[in-house]
């Protein structure tokens, strides 16, 4: 009980913090601050006992609270805690500080605005995780939309409106298609079986022909594509990032592109698994483009936050990877895969931020030998480098690994049935580690090595409160990356439970 | 004649009928203009409450046999649009002193009134004239513009031509049937006959003029622009819902199958489409919302589809979100003495900096009314979607959505003017309205109500 009234609480912190923003007038830029860092802190408190308290080797729901909310249809407001979602609101809680501690001094104009936005945009995408109906899911998927539309757009660089108009149209679009599939979903569940429910737990019942399965698969994947993204739906992001002020980037890379893979392993691959499986071969093919090509352009970027851009859609690749693979490692490490890159993703931009804010710039050949100039800045850089790299010992070696492995698991049995294509492709994924260590490892040389280069001299390096940010950052990194065994445990039943319901076949007419 | 019937049952329509006398009389009385403002509040306000304890009674009742009658499903629309009014009367306060205005308005929504209850084409066809025909005066009667004549009469010309229309329409149908009744025009519509089938089409044609559904828009801009910013949220808020509450009584709930579907979903779906598209080329704000109005319309006749079962329930919800929405939206503009230069897109430039209340309701009302969750203009987008997915019609469902995707990005714009742009130097800096703010709190909390508890009105309707 107290659980999941700690777990409603986790949910609607953010939203009264957004309500005593909008509706109060008074106090100080420095108290709407002060005072929203501990509402995030309180919401990461509640959320790490919370996650202490979740028992790994229980199937299903914990700390669930089910009320009805528009009785007719049977929508219920059903939130509730599982394998697949418990690491990515432990994510979500852990950035919401660190977000509001990083705009400390780069956000003057507005200040309550923005923090009522980013306190939106927290409650959205805790909710987006946490609902287990349909409904409620894409009112909070929705949700997420307008505050990161203002956020870029109001605290962004220069071409912010170009890049926020940008963000909506694309996110919306995919988001349209989807309220279509997810009315015809339930209907023609009610019309089988005469009950309405947008519950997660009954969708999955009703067997569904392939065609129908294929139809509704592609309006949820569009949707979920877009947002991941998967190349070729990827033009958005690097817009979107490049503009963003610090704290939407953080946002953006860290939770928000989650929500595509959370998507698909919660969604679409489950519900619609005739489809996926028809699908495999595509899917692992854009998969792996997404890998290989997000490196190849991460490499030629000349602007810091876009090389990382581009990172993010490589190392989502192997998230995408690892949940098509249907290979228990290779799910595992998707999950893990995907925390880890809101760690190392969150960490890197949070550090452009800092730069930028001292030197108003993001061009890499405006920087050199910083490592000289700011040691304890440059310490940081390279452990995050190294991180997204994959390491060993970071927490990007565990995801990277175990995805990559799961694909290996999945492609040898094929090829010894002679057909070699998922190897090929498994291979190639491959390659986006070497071409990953490759822009990392250079990037940081043109940035910390050679000779001595910054716009804006002399700089000062990191003050208190950028260090407490990055140590947070950094630790978190390690201790994923030292001990996965606890995170693994709590989400090993959730994944064998995807796998298993991804093989099932739901055809009408099949033995369930 | 059962006359304490015919006083408890049209017990709104006495109300507002009373004070449009008292309006006048008032004024006769002591031989200068007096303030009919408050007196029109007084007896919208007692009219709306009347509606509401007649539907919250559950009363029933049938003063005029086959002509009008009265059940819960015609007061609580009634309810509905007489609830608008208020918050329409508040914008007013600030632009009319003038008597004429209030009673105008009075007896447009005694029109409205006799729409819900209609049971005959005749009650129906005298609910549609007593709506519109003080509307054409009311949009020259601020003349805040140049324009303002020119609008009234394309108005009245066009709103003219509906009138033939229906009038044509309703005897074929006549013709056919020998009924006067509502359901002959179901009838005529099921029944496959050329001459049947006209009638309906012709009916169908004028309700399509009346509620501005492309190819037969082209008055609403410019009246929607000629006319002042209150008149104008009169025109878009309750005209356009009592339109669709007279399409709700026509269409009752015969199945709209076979070629029905084409006459109900074409050009609706063109109205989505253009509507939407054609609203982005928009500098001034009326026009903007005349396109976005154009585009509800389509929107609205979009939930006739099916056979009925889910109509009336996706229309009043729908009706409901959209004229909060409009009327928070109108209560919300800054407005000014020079109404040209306010009117513009770019005076919206930075409103956020200089009237931040003002702004948010601004956003709220778009965001609604490009149907975003959780604001109750995505529950009303759902329920037209739902029912046209449910009576099968996958692929119109699929073109409305994208059509309604395109109507995002102006809605987007404007938000990105108040919040990400700097203010223009010429913009006003009129202080917030009273009656202004007072409206738009009316608007905004039972929005907010409807979009946390959306069930609370889904099981009454």
């Amino acid at each position: 009980m107290a659980e999941s009234a700690a777990l409603n609480l986790v949910l609607w912190l953010p939203a009264l913090g957004m309500a005593w923003l909008l509706l109060t007038r008074n106090g100080s830029d420095r108290g709407v601050r002060w005072s929203s860092l501990g509402l995030m802190l309180l919401q990461l408190a509640l959320t790490a006992w919370l996650y202490l308290r979740f028992d790994g080797s229980m199937p299903g729901l914990q700390f669930e609270t089910r009320v009805p909310w528009i009785a007719d249809w049977n929508v219920n407001y059903h939130v509730g805690l599982d394998g697949l979602n418990v690491l990515l609101v432990a994510l979500t809680a852990f950035l919401g500080p660190l977000v509001i501690a990083g705009a400390w001094t780069a956000v003057d104009k507005q200040v309550r605005l923005f923090h009522a936005m980013v306190f939106v945009i927290q409650f959205a995408m805790t909710g987006t995780f946490l609902a287990q109906d349909l409904f409620l899911f894409y009112v909070f998927w929705e949700a997420m939309l307008i505050p990161m539309f203002l956020i870029i757009g109001i605290w962004g660089g220069e071409r912010r409106i170009y890049a926020t108009l940008k963000f909506v149209l694309y996110t919306a679009f995919g988001s349209i298609l989807m309220l279509a599939a997810v009315i015809y979903l339930v209907w023609s569940q009610a019309q089988a079986t005469g009950e309405f429910s947008f519950d997660f737990a009954d969708l999955g019942r009703h067997p569904l022909p392939l065609g129908v399965q294929t139809w509704l698969l592609a309006a949820f994947a569009l949707s979920f594509a877009i947002k991941v993204p998967m190349v070729p739906l990827h033009t958005w992001l690097p817009d979107a990032h490049v503009e963003a002020p610090t704290a939407g980037s953080v946002i953006l890379a860290g939770v928000l592109l989650k929500m595509g893979t959370y998507g698909f392993m919660k969604l679409g691959f489950p519900l619609f698994p005739d489809a996926t499986r028809a699908f495999l071969p595509a899917l692992w093919v854009l998969s792996v483009v997404s890998i290989v090509y997000g490196a190849c352009l991460a490499l030629v970027q000349p602007d810091i936050k876009k090389v990382i851009a581009y990172s993010s859609i490589s190392h989502l690749g192997y998230v995408m990877l690892g949940l098509v693979s249907l290979d228990l490692l290779g799910i595992q490490g998707a999950i893990v895969q995907m925390v880890s890159h809101g760690l190392v993703a969150g960490g890197l931009f949070t550090m452009v931020g800092m730069i930028y804010e001292r030197c108003h710039s993001r061009e890499i050949a405006a920087y050199g030998g910083l490592a000289k100039l700011l040691p304890v800045y440059s310490v940081f850089f390279a452990i995050l480098t190294l991180a997204s790299i994959g390491l060993p010992t970071t927490s990007g070696f565990t995801g990277e690994f175990m995805a990559l492995l799961g694909a290996f698991n999945a492609a040898w049995p094929v090829h010894e049935a002679r057909a070699s294509l998922l190897l090929v492709l498994a291979v190639l994924a491959v390659t986006g580690v070497v071409l990953g260590a490759l822009y990392m490892l250079w990037l940081a040389q043109r940035l910390l090595f050679g000779e001595t280069r910054a716009p804006h001299q002399p700089l000062k390096d990191l003050d208190a409160r950028e260090r407490a940010i990055m140590l947070a950052f950094v630790v978190a990194i390690f201790a994923l990356g030292l001990f996965p065994r606890g995170p693994l445990a709590k989400t090993e039943l959730a994944a064998l439970d995807y796998q298993q319901r991804v093989l099932a076949s739901r055809l009408p007419g099949d033995a369930p | 004649m059962n006359w304490p019937q015919i006083l408890v049952s049209m017990l709104p329509e006495h109300l507002l009928l009373l004070g449009m006398l008292a309006i006048l009389g008032l004024e006769i009385r002591s031989g200068r203009p007096s303030d009919g403002f408050r007196t029109a509040v007084v007896f919208v306000v007692a009219a709306t409450a009347a509606a509401v304890w007649l539907w919250a009674d559950g009363y029933q009742a049938v003063p005029f046999e086959h002509h009008y009658s009265v059940t819960p499903a015609s007061t609580l629309p009634k309810a509905v649009l007489l609830a608008l009014a208020v918050p329409v009367l508040f914008i007013s306060r600030d632009d009319f002193a003038e008597t004429p205005y209030y009673a105008l308005v009075l007896a447009s929504l005694y029109g409205a009134c006799l729409i819900t209850s209609s049971e005959s084409f005749p009650t129906l066809f005298l609910g549609i004239e007593i709506l519109s025909l003080p509307v054409y005066a009311l949009v020259v009667l601020g003349l805040m513009r140049a324009q303002s004549p020119e609008a009234a009469l394309k108005y009245l010309v066009l709103g003219g031509v509906a009138t033939a229309t229906l009038l044509m329409g309703m005897s074929l149908i006549f013709g056919w049937s020998g009924s006067l009744a509502l359901p002959a025009f179901a009838a005529a519509l099921l029944s496959g006959d050329t001459l049947a089938l006209s009638g309906a089409a012709l009916v169908t044609a004028a309700l399509f003029l009346k509620a501005a559904i492309v190819p037969l828009h082209t008055w609403a801009p410019d009246a929607y622009e000629g006319a002042s910013a209150p008149v104008t949220a009169h025109m878009a808020a309750i005209v356009k819902a009592a339109v669709l509450l007279a399409a709700l009584r026509v269409f009752g709930v015969a199945p709209v199958t076979g070629p029905a579907v084409g006459l109900v979903a074409a050009l609706p779906l063109l109205s989505m489409a253009w509507g939407n598209l054609a609203a982005i080329r928009q500098t001034s704000v009326r026009r903007m919302i005349a396109y976005s109005s154009i585009a509800h319309a389509g929107y609205l006749f979009f939930a006739f589809l099916g056979d009925g079962d889910g109509r009336w329930e996706a229309i009043v919800f729908y009706l409901v979100a959209y004229g909060l929405m409009t009327v928070l939206l109108f209560a919300a503009l800054p407005r000014g003495a020079d109404d040209e230069r306010q009117d513009q897109l770019d005076a919206l430039k930075g409103l956020y900096s200089r009237r931040p209340f003002a702004a948010v309701m601004i956003t709220v009302s778009m965001l609604s009314l490009a149907g975003l969750p959780p604001l109750p203009g995505f529950v009303a987008k759902f329920l037209v979607f739902r029912n046209v997915l449910d009576a099968g019609h996958t692929g119109l469902a699929v073109a409305g959505l994208v059509a309604s995707y395109l109507g995002l990005y102006f809605y987007l714009r404007v938000i990105q003017y108040m919040f990400m742009n700097e203010p223009e130097p010429s913009a006003a800096r009129g202080r917030p309205r009273r009656y202004a703010v007072l409206a738009s709190v009316l608007c905004l909390v039972p929005a907010l109500l409807l979009m946390l508890l959306p069930g609370w009105l889904l099981d009454r309707l």
